[in-house]
């Protein structure tokens, strides 16, 4: 009792093993790919969540916006005003933003209009653009988008089309840090006014209004009062956004539901295979084993040590390619799934999340269950008499 | 007295073990707070919600802040997405005589 691992009955496994080569590397190898998708899939969806989450709470508290016939169309300005004598409303700012559709590149930039010369945007311009020149003709651009007009020679300035027709010039002045690329790729933020004139939005109108409240539990008291006040609007809290962003999850991870399920239904038909029956030669080495003075216990116990041997091998490498490849490779195949077809892909670089959760479900949902599948069969064999084994 | 392979099985785990948590390590300090930050006072600064991970579409890019099938009030030039349009596509005879009657 001593010694409890018994180091005689590790290499009668590892000589098993290599024994039954080429089983024993076909076993290794597909358990290893599966924990590896699955490690992968589960790393990207939760670097995605953390990310998400990680900005969800700096968005405003409500926003407003009108809804005319169904669509929707500019608010007046005028309501920011009505709003900020709600009670419990800190400050209320009408936003003009839209998307352009550049037609060359079939892009869509999402423009923002900023205010000009304010302190706080020039503060958080400090943080999050590499240089910065915020002159009335100027504008900060993301990485994709200083990318796509590069490739039709727009390097210093881009040349929007107004409505009208016009052309409405606009020097690039500073270019977002690569650390923001996943929210900021399509981003174009320019000031308010040079936003009015490209989508031709009257001084009086603005695309929606941000309302900043300061008692987070008076946020749906305040967003029913503005719905009460204004029936045309529609009223989006945060924890709508919070709704919204788990929709979005839903939506893109639904393609790796299928994935997911397709890698653990072939997991199991592996584990049934081997539940369903020993080969005739492993019945036959227990059945040896047996005659020549092996207790069941120590059957199994070597069986166990098979079965642990190639699943911790399998899982740690599995989770070792996992890491390189969602981390330092930038998942190149899965990525696809989440950027779509667009010109404008970010390089999906995601934040690095160490989440134990994913590291022990699948943990058991592999090594355990591979023991399992290789000790039940053999405690069958095991429990039966030499002879009739081995017959 | 451990055996010969026992020890291979053994260093070849301690490897492994040992491979995972640098890998860890490493990924670990790469990604710093400033990262985080400076996505922080982006997101801040813009007040848009959403990644751009999906940039294609307005629908997409800035999904909670429109509605399920906006593609069609944003901009008439954006291409068609549903599948049921590459399935059952129009006829484009209709479409130039239409043209030509204009």
């Amino acid at each position: 009792m001593r010694n409890k691992i018994n180091i005689y009955l590790i290499e009668y496994a590892i000589n098993s093993l290599l024994r039954q080569k080429y089983k024993s590397f076909f076993i290794t190898t597909v358990l290893t790919l599966i924990i590896f998708i699955l490690t992968s899939v589960f790393f990207i969806t939760n670097s995605i969540k953390y990310e998400l989450q990680s900005t969800v709470d700096t968005l405003p508290e409500i926003v407003v916006q009108k809804i005319k016939a169904g669509r929707h169309s500019d608010i007046d300005v005028s309501v920011a005003d009505d709003i900020l004598e709600i009670a419990g409303v800190n400050s209320t700012v009408s936003r003009v933003w839209g998307y352009y559709y550049f037609e060359n590149l079939g892009v869509n930039f999402s423009i923002v209009g900023i205010e000009k010369y304010e302190e706080q945007y020039k503060n958080s311009f400090e943080n999050v653009a590499k240089t910065l020149d915020f002159s009335t003709n100027s504008m900060i651009v993301g990485e994709g988008v200083k990318k796509s007009m590069k490739k039709i020679y727009y390097n210093e300035y881009f040349n929007f089309i107004k409505p009208d027709g016009k052309l409405k010039k606009i020097m690039i002045s500073g270019v977002f840090k690569g650390d923001t690329e996943l929210e900021s790729n399509d981003m174009i933020v320019m000031s308010k006014e040079n936003v009015r004139e490209i989508f031709d939005i009257e001084d009086s109108k603005a695309t929606d209004i941000v309302v900043k409240v300061s008692n987070i539990d008076e946020i749906q008291t305040v967003a029913s009062k503005i719905k009460l006040m204004f029936p045309d609007s529609r009223v989006i809290t945060k924890d709508d956004l919070k709704i919204s962003y788990q929709n979005i999850f839903d939506y893109k991870s639904g393609v790796f539901l299928a994935l997911f399920i397709i890698t653990l239904f072939t997991f199991f038909i592996i584990i049934y295979d081997k539940v369903s029956g020993l080969s005739s030669e492993e019945k036959k080495e227990i059945g040896i084993l047996k005659a020549i003075g092996w207790r069941v216990n120590d059957i199994l116990k070597e069986k166990f040590y098979e079965g642990f041997i190639i699943s911790i091998f399998s899982y740690l490498f599995g989770v070792l390619l996992s890491l390189a490849f969602v981390y330092i490779f930038k998942a190149p195949l899965l990525q696809n799934i989440f950027t779509g077809y667009s010109e404008l892909k970010t390089s999906f670089e995601l934040p690095f999340v160490f989440d134990i959760q994913t590291l022990s479900i699948v943990f058991f949902l592999s090594v355990p269950i591979y023991i399992a599948a290789t000790i039940i069969p053999s405690w069958k064999s095991a429990t039966l008499e030499a002879d009739e084994v081995i017959r | 007295m451990i055996n010969k392979k026992s020890r291979v099985l053994f260093y070849t785990f301690l490897l492994l073990v040992g491979a995972v948590i640098a890998e860890i390590t490493y990924l670990g300090s790469k990604s710093g707070s400033e990262r985080i930050n400076s996505k922080v006072a982006f997101v801040k600064m813009v007040g848009l919600p959403d990644l751009a991970i999906s940039t294609e579409a307005s629908y997409v890019r800035h999904r909670s802040m429109s509605d399920m099938f906006s593609i069609f009030k944003d901009d008439g030039s954006l291409r068609e997405y549903f599948v049921s349009t590459f399935t059952y596509s129009h006829s484009r005879i209709i479409n130039k005589k239409s043209l030509n009657e204009k």
